[in-house]
C-alpha cells in the first residue's frame, strides 16, 4: 500500500492524522508543503484545494483529519505495510 | 439481560480540555468514565500559543490538550474515538448512547461537546473552501508565504488568527464590521506592534460581501470602499467570527438550549434534566476559555458524583427498550 500525507509543520489535525496511521501500523510517506514547492503543487493538483492535511491512500485522496474517511480507504486495502 | 456490569457513572461527549478535565476529576471520584471523542484534542488544538491557563506561562494548544487528556487517562477513563449520533432514556436512571458501530450505558452524561467554527455565509465562501477560505490559520497560514491574506473578525480569536499569519504573510488584513477589534490587551499590543511595523492593518466597519477568484480565491468584494474601491485584491480570507455550540445532540434529547443554541446550565453545572450537566463552549456561560470550561467541566463532575450517590442508582434498562433502541440505532456492546 502507498500512503502519503501532505501537511504543514504546526498542523494540528495533520498530527491527528499521522498519530491515525501510526496506531493502526501504517507506513506513509509525508510531504511538507509548507517548504516543498513542487510537493505543494502535486497536493494541489490532487486535491484540487490548498487545505492541509491531504491523504493520498493508494490514489484514493482524502481532505482534511477525516477518521472515518481514512479507515475506510485503510480498510478498502488487502494489507497494511509495517509500521514506520 | 442484565447490563448493570457495564454501566458507566458518568459518559462524557467530548474529548476536549474541558471533556478530559472533567473525566480527571471522575477518576478522582472514583466514578467508572467513558469519554467519548469524535476529534480529540478539541479546538484548543487550533490556538498556537496559550498564555492563559495558570500554572503554564507558555504553551501550544496542542500540549494543553495532551496534558489534560494523559492526565485524565491516569485515572483510568474509557476512551473511545467515536461519534455519539444518539443518546435515549432507556430508564428512569439510565441513557443509553450510541456511536455508529457501538452502544453505551450511563447514569449520568457530561456535554462537553465544544463548538464549531461559525460561517460567514456569503457567495463564493463555499465554493473557495480551502481555495482560499480557511478557518485554521496553523495549518494553513504556511501556504501563503509572502502573500496577503485577511482575517475576517474582531475578537480576541480573531486578533490571534491575524499575529499567527503575521509569520508568513507578507501584509494581513483584518476586516471587522465593528468599530474597534475586542482583542484582549496583551494581544492587542502585539497587533498594534506589527501594524507599525506593516504587517497588519485593521479595516474597520466593513464587512466582507462576496468571495471571487478563478480556482482560488483572488478578490472579495466589501460594503464599502477600501482605498477607493470595494474590490479588494486577496490571496486567501481566514474567517474567524466566532463559534456555534455543538449542542444538536443534547437538544435532541430534550434539553434546553438558549437563543444562541448552548446549553443553560446553573452553577452545578446542571442542565434542565437529571443527570445531564454541561461545561465550556457548548455551556451558557459568557466567558469562555480553557481554564473556566475546566472549571465547569469540574463542578459538573463533582454534581454527578453527588447525584451518582446520593440515589443510589442501578442503571438497569428495561430489557426490551434496550434491544429495540440497539436495532435502531446500532449494535450493542
Amino acid at each position: 500500500m502507498e500512503v502519503k500525507i501532505y501537511t504543514t509543520t504546526l498542523c494540528p489535525y495533520c498530527k491527528m492524522a499521522k498519530n491515525l496511521l501510526r496506531k493502526k501500523g501504517v507506513a506513509y510517506e509525508e510531504f511538507n508543503v509548507e517548504s516543498d514547492a513542487s510537493a505543494a503543487k502535486e497536493m494541489a493538483a490532487k486535491s484540487n484545494q490548498m487545505g492541509v492535511p491531504v491523504l493520498d491512500i493508494n490514489g484514493k485522496i482524502i481532505v482534511g483529519f477525516d477518521r472515518q474517511a481514512i479507515e475506510k480507504a485503510l480498510a478498502s486495502e488487502p494489507q497494511n505495510s509495517e509500521a514506520i | 439481560m442484565d447490563h448493570e456490569h457495564i454501566a458507566y457513572d458518568i459518559a462524557i461527549i467530548g474529548g476536549g480540555v474541558v471533556g478530559f478535565a472533567g473525566a480527571m476529576y471522575a477518576g478522582r471520584l472514583g466514578m467508572k468514565t467513558l469519554v467519548l471523542s469524535e476529534m480529540t484534542g478539541g479546538t484548543i488544538i487550533l490556538t498556537d500559543v496559550v498564555e492563559n491557563y495558570p500554572g503554564f506561562k507558555r504553551l501550544t494548544g496542542q500540549e494543553l490538550a495532551d496534558n489534560i487528556q494523559e492526565h485524565a487517562m491516569d485515572y483510568g477513563a474509557n476512551l473511545v474515538e467515536e461519534k455519539a449520533i444518539k443518546i435515549v432514556k432507556c430508564s428512569e436512571s439510565c441513557y443509553s448512547i450510541f456511536t455508529e458501530s457501538q452502544s453505551f450505558h450511563a447514569k449520568t452524561i457530561l456535554f462537553a461537546t465544544g463548538a464549531k467554527h461559525r460561517e460567514l455565509g456569503i457567495p463564493g465562501e463555499k465554493e473557495f473552501a480551502n481555495k482560499g477560505v480557511h478557518s485554521c490559520a496553523l495549518c494553513d497560514g504556511p501556504i501563503y508565504k509572502e502573500k496577503t491574506v485577511a482575517v475576517v473578525g474582531g475578537s480576541d480569536s480573531a486578533a490571534k488568527e491575524a499575529l499567527v499569519l503575521a509569520k508568513w504573510a507578507k501584509k494581513v488584513y483584518i476586516v471587522y464590521r465593528g468599530e474597534k477589534i475586542r482583542a484582549e490587551p496583551v494581544n492587542m499590543r502585539r497587533v498594534e506592534q506589527k501594524i507599525s511595523e506593516g504587517k497588519i492593518e485593521i479595516i474597520n466597519n466593513t464587512n466582507v460581501n462576496e468571495i471571487h477568484g478563478a480556482g482560488r480565491v483572488e478578490y472579495v468584494i466589501l460594503d464599502r470602499e477600501y482605498s477607493g474601491s470595494k474590490k479588494f485584491m486577496i490571496d486567501a480570507v481566514f474567517v474567524e467570527i466566532g463559534m456555534i455550540p455543538n449542542s444538536q445532540l443534547a437538544q435532541s434529547l430534550g434539553i434546553a438550549t438558549n437563543s444562541k443554541m448552548e446549553i443553560v446550565i446553573n452553577r452545578k453545572a446542571e442542565a434542565n434534566l437529571p443527570g445531564i450537566f454541561a461545561a465550556g463552549d457548548v455551556a451558557d456561560m459568557e466567558f469562555k476559555q480553557a481554564i473556566t470550561g475546566v472549571g465547569e467541566a469540574v463542578a459538573a463532575v463533582y454534581s454527578a458524583y453527588r447525584y451518582v450517590n446520593e440515589n443510589e442508582f442501578i442503571c438497569a434498562c428495561n430489557d426490551e427498550e434496550f434491544e429495540k433502541s440497539i436495532i435502531q440505532y446500532g449494535k450493542g456492546k
